[in-house]
């Protein structure tokens, strides 16, 4: 039998065997556009709108794909690793399927399979060994990781040598590139007027390794988790904090197995900071300016981190809400290695987010993921569009009086 | 292999190299359908046209090189309708504009590759309906699909089928000109294209049920109708399972409230069981489940109406205690209470998803079919007669329903939605297609008449000898004027060629 092959073949996919043939290849995973829903749905994969089209850029293309590699009818090659990276991995079909298949989950199997047969993007490729030699996937030494630190004019609490009751994971986009250290900046800032015992990692943090894992560099991935996860267990940390969707998602879920039992939680800080702030019933202040909310993929479908955000910017702005929102959000392009390796067609989904941004009327579009701001930044910048991209941790540092 | 390296070379030049592909993972990835019993058919390339012009270059090209077409749609079949072994694959979805909504007039233009569910959604938008809403796959189904199929879907009891809303089509002949004509009265080149009789014999009809053999649809002239702002929905269920009984009351339905019922599916006894076990949500107390349940949905303009068109309903189906009154949230609290119910095309769209792989990894071989509503009884014994006398030609632990739903269509006619699920693997691949086709022959005996044939459909029809020779005569003639060289879809009808008579391919089958 060629399954029986293909479980020995094909180590990352065989650990989905059971459901591979589930797919009924039914393409609601194309577009299944519904405006009579509430919130309306209006189409579903970025990656098919912005590309030729063909069936494996979407959903049912790539499980037939699985499908017939599982059967033994189909070799992986370089051909089919720059199709299967064109897609940011929003998990926007997994909701679209009447029966549930968590499609990422098969598509990231799939890239680690195209990975371990050396098919792998040559930039990830890359991108995967500098973050094993520098532990960050920017290629710049990790000791800066603390430089943002300098721009604080309070003393943030080192976790690797002090305890703390909450471990800041400030991940590398946060803390290594100049236009998002705002983010890492202003998390700081609210924990210490909140007066919430705290402290990072500085330049001893290490990548989460989201970048591997999405890209399909497992045998990266596990190495940098393994050292992290001893790393949290060792400083003793019992509540992880982080301002980066990636980072939540790939410590919430990616971590699970390594973390369980220990009694760390992880928390996004706006989902920590919206809890905090009800429970001591401190009011954020409104800013009088008119937003609209950007949910990120990692904190919105896939964990499913929806009203915590809205609740605050609620409270400090007005806001108006986009065409596709929630579970139904379009994902800003940038995500599962694409702004990587494939620039143009990130810019070319974010593009489209920022026109769906702009028809709300809003100054502002906000989110909550380092990535996202930028690369929709990138699009601001290149459509010239007067919209601003605002960290929500920004505004709760402007409204906290 | 050099011809079709030449036509993929001149393919290149018509729609660009970016459109046309001839990958093996692309090749795979366009393998199959819904459908579990055919084995994988690789295409030797696919094609995404943008325009009706490119479609007509490239069967020009096709016909040079005598290779093989089969258009395709959204790709949700389950029998065997848009897969191709060798020769040229057309994903049409990339034709998939609205070209004009005409509001003042009620019809619409629009590219075949558009989904029923993005042009519902735009027409919902506006205050129109297409009526019908296209087959239950509607969501990624399109347009061309729908007609190509004469599918039903939610809108048909009042509504009728997908082909009854179509005033025309522009088309692409597989001849060796690629010659692009428009049906309907937009065959008067200076008529807008807002009726379809008139101006010639209704050539519309010839393109429609055709799955893809007479000619390969580009644009569709669909009627529209202003949509009612009103909708209710309201179950009921038999207090006994009596199928003669569902006869006796579709017809008063039919009879006593006519228009204002948007649809009526019956979900047989069974079914109802099984969701009521396959529910995520289950309520704490079992509800006492006797019947098969009637799903009725309304519509108007007026609430007055739809009040009256409630009164009547519940009085024809409660009356000497042969119903009750019945809510789904009785077997799964997920669904809503019909009083706090909303119309969405979710629950259009999403309706028969649920039965098309109700055990994971197994997927209906469907065998769906109309007949009139008198024969329900009739029809559900001889289901049932058949599956006792072939039960070891069964796939193992496959369910075989006669309907998992039966939906009332104009004129006292119904579809039976139902099939067996098979397995999705290759060797479980032969027990399914030749089960299948044997239940679809008894079927055809019996007198129904199936409507979404694709490949396993069509040629159960063949051999089952329901044509005559003058009508098999009068049906290969008609393609041989359009398909001179035979390259559009063939395989469907059991047409291998044209100098052979059907009747070859007729099965005598042993009477159950």
């Amino acid at each position: 039998m060629a399954e029986t092959n293909s479980s020995e073949k094909f180590k990352h996919l065989s650990k989905l065997e059971k459901n591979i043939l589930q797919c009924i290849s039914c393409g609601d995973c194309r577009e299944l556009t519904d405006n009579t829903l509430d919130p309306p749905n209006w189409g579903v994969c970025v990656a098919r709108e912005h590309t030729t089209g063909f069936e494996p850029f979407f959903g049912r293309g790539k499980m037939q794909i699985i499908r017939s590699l599982w059967q033994g009818k189909l070799e992986l090659s370089e051909d089919m690793a720059n199709v299967i990276f064109q897609c940011p991995t929003c998990n926007a079909c997994s909701k679209a399927c009447y029966y549930g298949l968590n499609t990422v989950d098969y598509y990231e199997a799939l890239r680690a399979e195209l990975v371990d047969a050396g098919c792998a993007l040559d930039v990830h490729n890359e991108m995967n060994q500098g973050l094993l030699e520098n532990l960050n996937p920017y290629g710049q030494d990790n000791a800066q990781k603390k430089n943002w630190l300098d721009q604080l004019d309070f003393t943030v609490k080192d976790a690797s040598s002090e305890p703390v009751e909450v471990l800041y994971f400030t991940g590398c986009t946060a803390a290594l590139s100049a236009a998002v250290q705002p983010v890492a900046i202003n998390t700081a800032k609210v924990l210490h007027k909140l007066g919430i015992d705290f402290g990072v990692l500085g330049g001893a943090e290490i990548c989460c390794g989201s970048v591997a894992m999405r890209t399909g560099a497992r045998q990266v991935f596990q190495e940098i988790a393994e050292k992290n996860a001893a790393l949290f267990q060792k400083i003793g940390v019992k509540t992880i904090i982080t301002s980066c969707a990636g980072c939540y998602r790939t410590l919430k879920i990616d971590y699970k197995d390594m973390l369980e039992g220990s009694g760390i939680e992880v928390m996004h800080t706006v989902e920590f900071l919206e809890k905090y702030l009800r429970e001591n019933g401190i009011q954020l202040k409104n800013l009088g300016i008119h937003v609209t909310y950007h949910d990120p993929c990692h904190t919105g479908r896939h964990i499913g981190l929806y009203e915590p955000p809205r609740a605050l910017l609620r409270q400090m702005a007005t806001l108006t809400e986009m065409k596709n929102i929630k579970e139904h959000a379009k994902c800003c392009g940038a995500g599962g290695g694409v702004k990587k390796a494939f620039p143009q067609l990130a810019l070319d989904i974010a593009k489209t987010r920022i026109q769906e941004a702009e028809e709300t009327g809003a100054d502002y579009i906000v989110s909550i993921c380092p990535f996202c701001d930028r690369n929709l930044a990138d699009a601001i910048q290149e459509t010239g569009s007067a919209m601003q991209v605002k960290d929500l941790l920004e505004l709760v540092e402007q409204a906290l009086e | 292999m050099t011809e079709i390296q030449d036509a993929l070379e001149e393919i290149e030049s018509v729609v660009g190299s970016d459109y046309v592909t001839d990958k093996d993972f692309m090749k795979a990835a366009y393998s199959r359908n819904v459908d579990p019993a055919f084995p994988d058919r690789w295409a030797d390339m696919i094609v995404r046209p943008s325009t009706t012009e490119e479609v007509s270059d490239i069967v020009k090209i096709a016909n040079k090189y005598k290779i093989r077409m089969v258009p395709r749609g959204g790709g949700a079949d389950l029998v065997g309708g848009s897969v191709t072994q060798g020769g040229i694959l057309f994903d049409m979805t990339r034709m998939n504009h609205i070209v004009e909504v005409n509001a003042d007039d009620f019809y619409c233009v629009v590219e075949c590759g558009i989904t029923w569910g993005a042009l519902v959604s735009e027409l919902h938008a506006k205050g129109l309906t297409t009526g019908v809403l296209g087959p239950g796959s509607g969501y990624s189904a399109t347009i061309g699909g729908g007609l190509s199929n004469s599918t039903a879907g939610f809108g048909s009891t009042k509504y009728g089928l997908v082909p009854d809303i179509c005033l025309g089509v522009e088309v692409v002949l597989p001849n060796p000109e690629g010659t692009i004509l428009q049906t309907g009265v937009a065959a008067n080149k200076y008529a807008k294209p807002f009726a379809r009789y008139g101006v010639t014999p209704d050539f519309t009809g010839l393109f429609m049920g055709d799955v893809g053999t007479m000619g390969i649809k580009t644009k569709a002239f669909l009627r529209l109708a202003p949509l009612p702002p009103l909708r209710a929905l309201r179950y009921y269920m038999l207090i006994k399972n009596d199928y003669n009984m569902v006869s006796k009351l579709l017809k008063q339905l039919r009879d006593k409230v006519g228009d204002g019922i948007s649809d009526i599916l019956v979900i047989p006894y069974p079914v109802v069981r099984i969701q009521a076990g396959i529910a995520k949500n289950k309520p704490a107390k079992k509800s006492r489940l006797t019947g098969s349940v009637f799903m009725i949905g309304f519509e108007a303009f007026d609430q007055r109406i739809i009040d009256v068109y409630l009164e009547q309903v519940e009085e024809i189906m409660t009356k000497d205690g042969i119903c009750r009154s019945f809510e789904m949230h009785e077997i799964d609290l997920d669904e809503p209470l019909t009083t706090d119910w909303q119309f969405n095309l979710k629950m259009a769209f999403n309706y028969f998803n649920r039965f098309i792989s109700i055990v994971p990894d197994m997927i209906s071989c469907t065998t769906c079919h109309k007949i009139p509503i008198s024969y329900i009884a009739e029809a559900e014994k001889k289901s049932h007669d058949f599956d006792a006398k072939f039960h070891s030609e069964f796939p193992n632990k496959s369910l075989s329903l006669f309907a998992t739903v039966i939906y009332a269509l104009p004129n006292g006619n119904c579809v039976f939605v139902g099939g067996f699920n098979g397995y999705n693997t290759e060797d479980q691949q032969p027990i399914a297609m030749n089960l299948w086709h044997k239940k679809l022959r008894a079927q055809v005996h019996y007198g129904g008449a199936h409507y979404w044939l694709g490949e396993s459909i069509s040629q159960s029809i063949v051999e089952a000898g329901a044509y005559s020779p003058e009508f098999a005569a009068f049906f290969k003639d008609a393609k041989k004027m359009v398909d001179p060289n035979f390259l559009l879809s063939p395989e469907k009808f059991h047409m291998h060629q044209y100098d052979e008579p059907l009747s070859k391919y007729e099965v005598e089958d042993e009477p159950y």
